[in-house]
């Protein structure tokens, strides 16, 4: 998970957001996929990691995007009742409710860490969705400065 | 008080229902006595600077092999006891709690009569008063200010983890944060490292922490730490209806789940 850090430039004027999307496998990255084949388009500001589930998502990976300089971090999986291996996001959803408090309590708030569900039948719910994420980032401009877990050599 | 303790502890090893008691020694600091012998039990005291959560020492090898066990044990300890039975730390009847607490000494009781005397004398044990204006006061905060307040306060830990060594909680005999393929946590005391190590600590305890404070007391950089687990203690009580440390069989706090779960931040 290293991303090349140098690359960001420092400027707001020029700042592209860079957004790190942990993703499941059957639904939400489904979702990605029809609305890349639906030719929607979206902000390319999105890079997506792929998991079997969001059941599988440790936190620390979460933790591990903001230390290498994400801006912003996007987990999002099945709706709730709808999940591959029947309980993985309900597992997620809890683990993440809490989560969501201590990082917001350490200055990682929600303008910098979002939750979804996508479908494998929301493409456009996809395209949406990043389009407003990487538009909330924007404005909230680079996390370089305010990012208290950011890695510093 | 005291002598009605010594007595307790006395009995409980002359009777051989325990091997060995851990309770606090008449010494500057309170450290932990280790009694094997009853005449070692005159030694042992009880008051308000004993900050250890003796309970930390159920999981050590030494321990476990000179089973059953009696721990002196103030409420806070007793949820700790309670909450380790839940999570099959320690099995029934291997560990007696000699419950004490600021005025008096209050019985011997295995883990389920523990929970009983906590729901029946400390039904709403929580963060003191001074601790949730912590808490509060962060919280107004603005995000900005939060982050430079942690950072600033994480600079200082010198990652000795004495916080995980005194927590009842971190029991795993190999901890996350000294796994190095891959190396999760980085193990220098720098910014990043920092943050994470302590933003995973106070998680694992999510659902789980007794705010017992040894962690804080331990720390020896003056960390807040329970700031991080006051906070986490009344999400899990407001989002869950969770208090730990009631029930010996209660459902793991992050390895269950409820279809109710809110997730109204959820888009």
């Amino acid at each position: 998970m290293k991303t090349d850090t140098a690359a960001v430039p420092a400027s707001a004027a020029t700042f592209e957001p860079r957004i790190t999307a942990f993703v499941c496998n059957w639904c939400t990255y489904a979702g990605a996929d029809l609305a890349g084949t639906s030719r929607l388009q979206y902000a390319p500001n999105m890079r997506i990691i792929k998991l079997p589930c969001t059941g599988r998502i440790d936190p620390l990976f979460v933790l591990k995007a903001f230390e290498n300089g994400a801006d912003a971090v996007l987990v999002s999986g099945c709706h709730p009742g709808d999940c591959h291996y029947t309980s993985g996001n309900y597992h997620a959803r809890r683990r993440w409710t809490m989560f969501r408090k201590l990082l917001a309590m350490t200055g990682i708030d929600d303008d910098r860490l979002f939750f979804s569900w996508v479908s494998a039948a929301e493409g456009q719910k996809f395209a949406d969705l990043v389009n407003d994420v990487t538009a909330k980032v924007r404005k909230a401009g680079p996390f370089r400065a305010s990012n208290p877990g950011r890695k510093e050599c | 008080m005291l002598a009605a303790l010594r007595d307790a502890a006395k009995k409980l090893l002359d009777e051989k229902r325990a091997v060995l008691v851990i309770g606090y020694a008449d010494r500057a600091g309170r450290p932990a006595l280790f009694a094997s012998k009853p005449e070692d039990c005159g030694r042992l005291v009880y008051d308000a600077s004993c900050r250890q959560n003796l309970a930390a020492y159920l999981g050590k090898p030494e321990v476990r092999a000179r089973m059953p066990v009696a721990i002196v044990a103030p409420p806070a300890v007793l949820r700790s006891i309670v909450v380790l039975t839940a999570e099959s730390q320690v099995a029934t009847g291997q560990v007696l709690a000699l419950a004490v607490d600021q005025d008096s000494f209050l019985g011997t009781f295995d883990a389920a009569a523990a929970a009983e005397l906590l729901r029946a004398k400390y039904p709403a044990l929580g963060p003191a008063p001074d601790l949730l204006e912590r808490v509060q006061g962060l919280s107004k905060k603005s995000a900005a200010e939060r982050a430079a307040f942690w950072a600033e306060e994480f600079t200082k830990c010198t990652r000795c983890y004495a916080c995980r060594a005194a927590c009842p909680g971190c029991y795993c005999t190999r901890c996350i944060v000294e796994k190095n393929a891959p190396q999760w946590v980085s193990t220098a005391a720098l910014g990043h490292g920092n943050y994470t190590w302590n933003v995973m600590r106070a998680f694992h305890q999510s659902g789980r922490c007794t705010l017992c404070g040894a962690c804080e007391a331990a720390c020896p950089q003056g960390l807040p730490l329970m700031t991080l687990n006051a906070l986490l203690d009344r999400e899990a009580l407001e989002e869950f209806d969770a208090r730990p440390g009631y029930d010996p069989q209660a459902k793991p706090f992050i390895g269950s789940w409820d279809a109710q779960d809110d997730h109204s931040y959820m888009r």
